[in-house]
């Protein structure tokens, strides 16, 4: 049996890699050649609908699909050792390639029903693979999850519901011809919310961070590169129909300020996935902003290359999380450069890809982004949210590094850091290679003529300042040290606010939950088990049984007596007739 | 078996043609004659002079069965004189219709029912709750006064349900019971005789089977059912027909009452039918009250010996709750 859990793992991997292999070489000859594969099987027609299961390969999605298996490989070849002391192994590599198959069919569908398959599927794995392990805090984590993700299946639904009016559900064929029909509003606002909850923008946001409550591979596959990109994707596919509309710059608002608010937020956290988590929510901010002003190429781009530096990420603090015996909290960690310099490798380069330090992989896509915003006509407030973001990308990631490597090291006195588990090392090193030359490569594949901006000097420069400010404010605030932590006492409420992501997950949770459940209560106490069990439930039963002994009672009496009452009856109704007659 | 002494069986003969004397007579004298003869053929089988209780009930069941045949020719005399036999005058159909309630045990007359059937065996239980009614039933049928008879009906259901709430001796659940069956069948004579005989052969279909059961398993009281070893076998045949006697669909014992509910309805006796209703169901809950506490309670084991339950009319009562389970069902293939 252990040969066995071990084998699955290799089995997949390989499987997986080599079909990320095969995307990678189809996706080179489809872009070359410009070609577009559409298959598709007409399941039945009906009056005027037709049911038909369509495949769409375009250089889109095999890119993406390549991407995804590359990464689940990777995370299950890691999972192998991560994973290792775990019971039920079998049961989490199945849940993860159960995953990776609903994402392939959300990436490969110009459907919307098969694109539904893939939704749903994609949150109910999630939410299995959240509550994995199997304590209070998963499981209610679990149910955010779950619960937020249910509300952009709903939605999606209700889309399938309304592009009946077309005739086919192949969204793919009305996103450019029918984009000024009244139906396509409910339809294009629809999806924008799904992609919302998907992507865990402002209003559905608090269920990201919560999810950390999942395995680390988990984390690393899931949240942060397939599972949350899908709402990316999803409006990727529907660009066409949503440009120049009110929801998409709406959009535009809300995902600005989803940037913004999960920098902030990611400053005041001391649990390490949970910075990690906000930082993704800040990424997808802005690929959801960016897409949101009519670049879904820029988009993608961002997308794939946030995929890479952001799963790797996540593995280096799995590694770490395993060193410090499942400790997760930075405030007891430090020093680590010092002991495991291969996971500090691959951890600072991920940061720096993040923050866009020129020529790794993050910098084309979010220095390309950035300049194209500056170059776009905006007001100062997107402006200022896009800046500001990036420089609160680098501060959380100082502070990050700060505390991670540089202060001194906290857990506890005898302990031993080893860096040689090379099944995780294997598996950290394939995504630093792509996250190292994947930006270039993927800015040469897919753009084929550079886009053109023109822009004064300090405005181009106007990146590298944020990104320094970040990185001093980030040094800054990892040396306080205990006396100066007295001055934040006058900070405390404002500290909560901003640290807490502005409060939005109260609302979501004990706001939609306490009132409701509060008057539940009530109704059962006082009507369930109260009047309604006098009027119909216990009250008749007593009552009956009250009135069986009166009659009891009644029936207990002298022979003597029953056949008098029948003569005296016989005698009344004798009379009466006499005298009726 | 019981029916081997001889005395019993010449009695239990006498009591047969008795009734259909009655029921097959010109006259109202005639019918009087087969009450008569009715009355004193089935004292000798009620009564035991070994137990005590069997002829206190043969005396109590003489006495009133005396003074409701005395009252049944009193009024059809009354009537002879007074209307010359030519009209009915609805006074005197009360008085008549009285005395066949008294004659049934119906309400308001049925104090000695529950009172006899306590001193009874399961045998003779039977022929009171079924036998003994269709004579009063056929006499009811040929003419009453429709005011009278739906009090009586009213009545009747209700003390059946409230009345037998509170007994823990099975011979008095069955008597209420009983009463509460009454009910319906004069519900059914109110709109066609058929109706009530088929209503009557269903009904002593099913009591024939209870009793047999009971017989079988020496049962009269309710913590007998959980006390006593019985095999999962005849727990479900217990099941099956009380459930059946309770009106529950899909067993037989719902097939009746459902097809008068149709015709009441039809009538546009609604505040009946609804009665009807409410009324079973108090009904059916004490029977599976009864069932529960013989079906899930733990029985008694002792070690030292095993109490064997032997009956050789199992295959009868299997088959008959075969016929209780699927019956309806059944019955739906016979006419196509």
């Amino acid at each position: 049996m252990n040969d066995m859990k071990y084998s699955i793992c290799f089995i997949s991997f390989i499987f997986l890699f080599l079909m990320s292999m095969l995307n990678f070489i189809f996706m080179i000859y489809f872009i070359m050649n410009n070609m577009v594969f559409f298959l598709e099987w007409e399941i039945i027609s009906f009056n005027s609908m037709s049911i038909v299961m369509a495949i769409l390969l375009d250089w889109m999605s095999l890119l993406f699909m390549m991407f995804v298996f590359l990464i689940s490989s990777v995370v299950i070849y890691y999972s192998k050792s991560y994973m290792s002391s775990e019971l039920n192994l079998m049961r989490f590599i199945i849940l993860v390639l159960l995953f990776v198959f609903s994402m392939m069919l959300l990436i490969i569908s110009p459907n919307i029903i098969s694109i539904l398959l893939g939704w749903d599927g994609l949150g109910l794995v999630s939410y299995c693979l959240v509550i994995y392990y199997q304590n209070l805090k998963s499981y209610n984590a679990g149910m955010l999850t779950a619960l937020s993700n249910r509300i952009g299946d709903v939605l999606i639904l209700m889309v399938i519901s309304w592009m009946m009016n077309y005739g086919s559900w192949n969204y793919i064929f009305y996103l450019e011809f029918m984009n000024n029909d009244w139906e396509m509003k409910f339809v294009s606002s629809m999806i924008i919310m799904a992609a919302m909850t998907k992507s865990a923008q402002i209003p559905f946001s608090s269920w990201l961070p919560a999810a950390m409550a999942a395995p680390t591979p988990v984390s690393a596959l899931v949240h942060s590169s397939t599972l949350v990109t899908a709402g990316v994707y999803l409006l990727i596919r529907f660009n066409m129909l949503l440009l120049d509309t009110f929801f998409f710059k709406l959009l535009l608002l809300l995902s600005g300020l989803t940037m913004f608010m999960a920098g902030i937020s990611a400053n005041y956290e001391f649990d390490l996935k949970k910075i990690i988590a906000l930082s993704t929510l800040s990424q997808l901010g802005l690929m959801m902003s960016i897409l949101s002003m009519g670049m879904p190429d820029l988009a993608f781009f961002h997308l794939l290359t946030h995929a890479m530096f952001k799963a790797l990420l996540f593995m280096c603090a799995g590694v770490i999380i395993h060193m410090m015996n499942d400790m997760q909290d930075i405030r007891f960690m430090g020093g680590i450069s010092l002991y495991i310099p291969l996971t500090t490798l691959c951890m600072n380069i991920s940061n720096m890809a993040l923050c866009g330090i020129p020529f790794l992989a993050g910098f084309y896509s979010k220095d390309l982004i950035l300049e194209m915003v500056s170059f776009s006509s905006f007001n100062l407030s997107i402006f200022f949210l896009f800046y500001f973001s990036t420089g609160l990308t680098m501060f959380y990631s100082f502070r990050l590094v700060m505390y991670l490597m540089i202060n001194d090291y906290n857990l506890m006195s005898v302990y031993n850091l080893y860096d040689e588990d090379y099944i995780m090392l294997k598996s950290m090193f394939t995504l630093l290679f792509m996250s190292v030359v994947s930006g270039s490569f993927l800015n040469w594949m897919i753009f084929s003529y550079p886009y053109m901006i023109y822009l004064p000097f300090n405005m181009k420069m106007m990146v590298i300042y944020v990104s320094l400010i970040g990185g001093i404010f980030g040094y800054l605030i990892s040396n306080m040290n205990i006396y100066s932590m007295n001055k934040f006492i006058m900070t405390y409420n404002l500290s909560n606010f901003l640290g807490m992501m502005w409060f939005m997950p109260n609302l979501s949770t004990y706001g939609l939950n306490y009132y409701f459940l509060n008057f539940s209560q009530n109704l059962v106490k006082n009507i369930d088990l109260g009047w309604s069990e006098i009027y119909s439930g216990f009250g008749m039963m007593s009552i009956m049984k009250k009135y069986s002994v009166y009659y009891n009672i009644y029936q207990m009496n002298n022979f003597k007596i029953y056949l008098f009452s029948f003569v005296v009856w016989m005698m009344i109704i004798l009379f009466m007739m006499l005298f009726n007659i | 078996m019981y029916m081997l002494n001889s005395n019993k069986m010449f009695f239990f003969f006498i009591l047969f043609f008795s009734t259909l004397i009655s029921i097959s007579s010109n006259t109202w004298f005639g019918c009087w004659i087969g009450l008569e003869i009715n009355l004193l053929s089935f004292i000798p089988l009620i009564s035991n002079s070994n137990n005590l209780l069997a002829s206190e009930a043969s005396l109590k069941y003489f006495l009133t069965q005396a003074i409701a045949s005395i009252n049944f020719l009193f009024t059809i005399l009354m009537k002879m004189i007074m209307m010359k036999n030519f009209e009915m005058n609805n006074f005197i159909l009360i008085m008549m219709n009285s005395s066949m309630l008294m004659k049934m045990g119906s309400t308001p007359f049925h104090f000695w029912f529950p009172n006899i059937i306590e001193g009874l065996t399961w045998f003779n239980s039977l022929i009171l709750m079924t036998w003994q009614k269709i004579t009063p039933m056929i006499l009811l049928s040929y003419c009453f006064n429709k005011n009278f008879i739906i009090i009586i009906i009213i009545f009747n259901i209700i003390i059946g349900a409230i009345g037998g709430l509170n007994q823990t001796s099975l011979r008095k659940l069955m008597a209420f019971s009983s009463i509460n069956n009454l009910g319906w069948m004069m519900s059914a004579i109110m709109i066609s005789q058929t109706l009530w005989i088929f209503y009557f052969l269903l009904y002593s279909f099913m009591i024939t089977i209870m009793c047999f059961l009971f017989h079988i398993l020496n049962m009269y009281f309710i913590n007998q059912l959980f006390i006593n070893n019985m095999n999962f076998l005849i727990k479900i045949n217990l099941l099956i027909n009380f459930l059946s006697l309770g009106g529950l669909p899909p067993f037989i014992g719902f097939f009746p009452k459902w097809i008068i509910i149709n015709f009441l309805i039809n009538n546009k006796m609604y505040l009946l039918t609804l009665l009807f209703m409410m009324m079973s169901l108090i009904m059916l809950f004490y029977y599976i009250r009864i069932i529960y506490s013989a079906f899930m309670f733990n029985y008694l084991k002792m070690k030292w010996f095993k109490i064997f339950i032997k009956n050789n009319f199992f295959i009868i009562i299997n088959f008959f709750s075969f016929i209780s389970m699927t019956g309806m069902i059944l019955s739906t293939f016979f006419f196509f």
